[in-house]
């Protein structure tokens, strides 16, 4: 399949905004969260929780033009205004471009507020512009239309898997030739209903740091933020390097062929139900590494390893895994080290059995 | 409050028109356009949010465009409707 090389890169979350700030926070392990009041009305249940500010995109459109989009569409925005400028493309756009987002949640938000008025105010009553923006397709409209990216557009959901599967459809339109580049990213964000659901669910087992490696231990913490690539048939080397290959598949059908000899970077965030599932995919004596600590438990948490694979080769270094670290593992957990000649495989795994996983190379030509 | 002071801050903060104030707004300025610069996916929120503060259903659009021309115009519209 056609090698997708990774042009530019822009992502937001709970460490900041920008490549810098990742890159800050990779190399640093510390994590940056903030308090989430996730029961209304109680005040004194506080959760720490990875938010995203969007204020930075004011930098790119004015306020005039941001009246009517949401808190989602607006992470998807700074996200990719973010990865076209990273890849010098942003106010020169080329004709064939295409558009794919992934999200597991999507305008969580606006979806609510949108039910909430109509339970309010009667369906008669229900806004408009809420509808309009509650519909999973309306971050990547507002993208299309604020980048003017005319090419083909799609979102794709398929909760913690989402990011795969879109990567399937960027590799497959470049493979096709329908467009020549292929904007990227996986959003999602936080709300009030999600916080409340974390805590109904998971509030018992609350915990204040991450520690992805405890397999056995629930220590998610939620996030949100969005993450987004320009991708493009390999025809020079980028030093982010380039996808090489994209999988999607299910246990059940058999264990896939996976890269010899990897830097796993897991989409393992601190659930317990998928992280059990990892020991089933990941050779024993694997070198891995989780960035989950530095922005949270979100489904589209791959897209933000994808960023950390094309950091790492950038910069030919891999960063330790932050947070808290088990000593007893079957795996080779990663410190700060030279990544060598080693490709890196981002794999996420759900509660079950699913997997979708992606290998990042050097760049070729 | 009187009505062309709700309306212009139903205008301002239902409408997320964030670069100005409801005191910024002449009863005179038109809402579409040059104006205030709303567009048809305003108006169509317009209709909505007229009938959630004050009761009054808009349903013919030719009526509409009237009553939509500025905030003097629709307060002037819904306090007609008001009254009958």
């Amino acid at each position: 399949m056609t090698r997708l090389s990774i042009r530019g890169v822009g992502v937001v979350g709970g460490f900041g905004c920008g490549l810098e700030a990742f890159d800050r926070a990779l190399v640093s392990g510390v994590a940056s969260t903030m308090q989430v009041t996730p029961v209304p009305g109680n005040e004194s249940v506080l959760r720490s929780a990875f938010l995203a500010d969007t204020a930075p995109l004011e930098e790119f459109l004015n306020k005039r033009a941001l009246r009517r989009i949401d808190h989602f569409s607006r992470l998807a925005l700074l996200g990719s205004h973010l990865a076209l400028q990273d890849a010098g493309m942003l106010g020169a756009i080329p004709e064939r471009v295409g558009l794919v987002i992934a999200s597991g949640y999507g305008a969580l938000r606006t979806t609510f507020s949108f039910l909430d008025s109509i339970i309010e105010d009667g369906d008669s009553c229900a806004s408009p512009t809420h509808f309009s923006n509650s519909v999973h397709n309306a971050a990547a409209a507002h993208v299309a239309i604020k980048l003017n990216i005319g090419g083909p557009n799609l979102t794709v959901s398929q909760f913690e898997m989402s990011v795969s599967s879109a990567l399937l459809t960027a590799q497959l339109w470049l493979e096709e030739g329908r467009v020549d580049h292929v904007v990227f990213g996986g959003v999602d964000e936080y709300s009030a209903v999600l916080g409340y659901c974390w805590e109904r669910f998971l509030g018992s087992e609350s915990t204040e740091e991450m520690a992805p490696f405890d397999l056995a231990r629930q220590t998610a913490l939620v996030g949100e933020g969005s993450a987004f690539f320009v991708l493009s048939r390999e025809e020079t080397a980028s030093p982010y390097g380039a996808i090489d290959r994209v999988s999607l598949g299910h246990l059940s059908g058999g264990l896939p062929i996976l890269p010899k000899d990897p830097v796993y970077i897991l989409g393992a965030d601190g659930h317990r139900q998928c992280s059990a599932k990892y020991p089933e995919l990941v050779p024993q004596g694997a070198s891995v590494a989780s960035y989950a600590p530095l922005y949270g438990s979100l489904p589209v948490g791959q897209a933000f390893d994808l960023a950390a694979a094309a950091l790492a080769m950038r910069d030919g270094r891999l960063c330790a895994t932050p947070g808290h670290v088990a000593e007893e593992t079957d795996w080779q957990i990663v410190g700060t080290e030279e990544l060598g000649q080693r490709d890196i495989c981002c794999l996420k795994m759900d509660d079950n059995g699913g997997y979708g996983f992606l290998t990042v190379t050097k760049g070729r030509g | 409050m009187a009505i062309k002071e709700k309306l212009k801050k139903i205008l301002v903060e239902e409408l997320n028109l964030e670069d100005m104030t409801a005191e910024e707004i002449e009863d005179s300025t038109p809402l579409f356009g040059e104006g205030l610069g709303l567009d048809s996916l305003d108006a169509v929120e317009l209709v909505v949010l007229i009938q959630k503060h004050f009761g009054i259903e808009i349903q013919d659009m030719e009526e509409g465009r009237e009553a939509f021309e500025s905030v003097e115009t629709l307060a002037g519209f819904i306090d007609e409707r008001l009254k009958g």
